[in-house]
């Protein structure tokens, strides 16, 4: 009971940092952009030039294996999913350097630390507001309009959000002691694309396992293990809500809903007492 | 109420390189089971440090390179956290520390002051008003819209330190920061700085390798050596107490550094076998008390015949200033000396020079044509140590070397005032 309110006071004080901070983490997101940016004549344009190019190799590729993306058009449905999916990569591998990246100030001022993965994830955020518009401009050529249920949109978000920083805070404080993490992580996450529905959709999946038994007794087994997976469930549901007019895919979502739930306390637990060392050890 | 309270404070940290994952996770392991784990030794950076700072005071940390200064003041600002011990700061804590750490070269001097400011917790409409006066107190009017990479890095400091002096917190920590900039910029920093402590009152931390600004600004001073605070009091005291060591110091490094600068020529009629400095009970020194005797006996092996040398001893800095020669001509009649061993003795009264390191050279040369035997610089150095003169009249740049021994008096010719008629003598 008693570690129940206390769990739930943790919570809120988290809540307070962010609230506190909130200056903090735009002031510095808005650094991040600007030096990014800065003397690039096209600037933040440029994150548009790798979700439209996965999605031209995509395309050539499907020209060859043939797959299905069902009713929806496939520029659409796997531009959808790669603004997810690139959100989500470069939130997490950014997050990870986001506290070596900064020792200079880690070493000299304090304020909680846990500003600089949220300062990466909300950089991040911007320019899925852009890759947005350029889906938007998708689907308005060929004619499909979002419904009723794109109103879970930020919901989806938030929860990409969440997924991110899970990565980024475990990640990025381990990466202070060992900086095999931030080179590690790009290969992991690139390798983890081909396991969530970016290049095909999540329905072919659930065909082959759910429907064909093609793994024999052990297909539910292994579709349980991929939905686990927290970004097959999110993949589909954005899809789903953006493109084929229909709720959030709640069943392929539970499992990894409850992974993310059990991991992302862990993760920033770690990060807040790895926090005291860093400028020791960095 | 102390506003700062540091109780049995050590901050160890492990030396050499970090732990490789395997070495990880083997410790890891091991710790499982039991085993004892291989250890290596902790480094202290701080040991044992106890102190407490009331509101309004101005504490001044001085000590050398590695004492533990910035670690301590890394602790204060709760960039890092202690071994053990307890560290409790009330209030907020503005760290000065290395002004420009925030700095992005890419940003205008307009961004950065936003950016900085910020990331010291300025709120965003404060800074609105107090943008003017930073860029006004870093003269940088013209260059605001420009890129900070293309500023020098004079004008780069100006801007770190007006945006680090605008925070309004309770405790300031400052340092190495009043170096900055030229003279006038210095000078107004100064100001600045003398401004926040005596009107605003607010509590600095001060560390500072400049020990005269350092008296001039504090109410009180910590001396830190290897980690532990050796001494706590007054300004004048402590900087006393940090001159002495400073000098032994520079002694120690002196008499370390095996090959010797300075000339050495002969003819190789004359080698020096020994060189000691005795003091008043004749026990061998290389530290003498200002305005002691001190005799020097130097031993000298000749190797040819040598009609009335002359002998010389003089002193000079550790750069080679000469300061005083005495020579032997007229005092010290030898006749021709033949080979063998000899020692030189001179007594030299009262010392004169003031405290400070110094360094001997050695000379003979032969009576009537002068002609150098032998001569040699910086055969011994040694310290002169003043416990009776007051170092805070002597000021950084050092007064000179020679104390010079007179009477002060000061009398009344006319005094208007006639209700106080002193007369003032000595």
């Amino acid at each position: 009971m008693s570690l129940g309110k206390q769990r739930i006071r943790d919570v809120i004080n988290v809540i307070k940092n962010i609230v506190d901070n909130r200056e903090l983490i735009a002031t510095l997101a808005w650094k991040n952009i600007t030096v990014r940016y800065k003397q690039a004549y096209l600037g933040i344009l440029w994150s548009l030039l790798k979700p439209l190019m996965l999605m031209c190799i995509f395309i050539v590729l499907r020209s060859f294996v043939g797959i299905n993306s069902g009713n929806v058009p496939y520029p659409v449905l796997t531009l959808a999913a790669l603004s997810i999916w690139i959100f989500f990569q470069e939130s997490a591998s950014e997050g990870v350097t986001s506290v070596v990246g900064n020792a200079s100030l880690i070493r000299k001022i304090y304020f909680p630390r846990e500003v600089f993965p949220l300062t990466s994830v909300s950089t991040k955020l911007v320019e899925l507001g852009i890759n947005f518009v350029i889906l938007a401009c998708f689907m308005a050529w060929y004619g499909i309009l979002p419904g009723i249920y794109a109103l879970w949109v930020p919901v989806l978000v938030f929860y990409t959000v969440l997924l991110s920083l899970t990565i980024a805070f475990a990640g990025s404080a381990l990466n202070v002691y060992y900086r095999d993490v931030s080179t590690a992580l790009p290969v992991l996450l690139s390798l983890m694309m081909y396991l969530s529905p970016v290049i095909y959709p999540l329905q072919l999946v659930k065909n082959k396992l759910l429907i064909e038994q093609a793994a024999g007794a052990w297909s539910s087994k292994l579709y349980f293990l991929y939905t686990l997976n927290p970004l097959a469930g999110l993949i589909d549901s954005f899809q789903n809500v953006m493109l084929r007019h229909q709720p959030p895919n709640f069943d392929a979502m539970l499992p990894g809903f409850c992974f993310t739930l059990v991991l992302l306390p862990l993760s920033y637990l770690y990060f807040k007492r790895a926090e005291a060392y860093f400028a020791d050890v960095i | 109420m102390p506003i700062i309270e540091v109780d049995h404070v050590t901050k160890e940290f492990q030396l050499g390189q970090l732990v490789s994952l395997k070495q990880s996770v083997v410790n890891g392991l091991n710790r499982l089971v039991g085993r004892p784990v291989e250890e290596r030794k902790p480094f202290k950076a701080l040991d044992d440090v106890s102190f407490s700072v009331e509101k309004g005071e101005v504490l001044g940390i001085i000590g050398h390179n590695g004492a533990g200064k910035s670690t301590l003041l890394k602790l204060l600002a709760r960039v890092s956290k202690p071994s053990s011990g307890r560290v409790s700061v009330i209030g907020k804590v503005a760290p000065l520390i290395e002004v420009g750490a925030g700095m992005v070269p890419d940003l205008t001097g307009r961004e950065n002051i936003h950016l900085n400011c910020t990331i010291l917790g300025i709120p965003k409409k404060e800074i609105a008003w107090k943008f003017d006066q930073i860029v006004s107190f870093a003269e940088l009017e013209e260059f605001i819209d420009t890129p900070i990479k293309h500023y020098s890095s004079g004008m780069k400091v100006k801007l770190g330190f007006a945006i680090a002096t605008s925070v309004d917190a309770e405790i300031l920590i400052v340092d190495e920061v009043l170096a900055v900039g030229d003279l006038a910029f210095q000078r107004k920093c100064f100001d600045r700085m003398q401004d926040l402590i005596k009107r605003q009152g607010r509590t600095v931390l001060l560390v500072s390798h400049n020990i005269r600004q350092v008296e001039r600004l504090c109410s009180r001073v910590l001396l830190l050596d290897h980690g532990k605070v050796i001494n706590d009091g007054a300004p004048t005291d402590i900087c006393n107490v940090f001159y002495e060591i400073s000098d032994k110091r520079i002694l120690d490094t002196k008499l370390s550094a095996a090959a010797r600068s300075g000339r050495t020529l002969t003819s190789g009629n004359a080698e020096i076998e020994s060189v000691v400095m005795l003091d008043k009970r004749g026990n061998s020194v290389t530290e003498i008390e200002y305005l002691d005797d001190v005799e020097i006996r130097v031993g000298y092996r000749i190797l040819a015949d040598l009609p009335d040398p002359i002998f010389s001893i003089g002193v000079h800095t550790t750069d080679f200033l000469y300061l005083a020669t005495s020579q032997s001509i007229g005092s010290l009649s030898t006749g021709t000396l033949l080979p063998g061993h000899y020692v030189l003795s001179y007594t030299i009264h009262r010392f004169p020079l003031l405290p400070g390191v110094y360094s001997l050279r050695l000379g003979v040369a032969l009576g009537g044509s002068f002609q150098p035997v032998f001569y040699s610089e910086n055969v011994l150095s040694f310290q002169v140590s003043g416990k009776q003169i007051n170092r805070a009249v002597q000021s950084q740049y050092r007064e000179g070397f020679v104390g010079l021994d007179g009477e002060w008096e000061l009398t009344a010719r006319e005094i208007n005032n006639a209700s106080s008629r002193v007369a003032i003598a000595k």
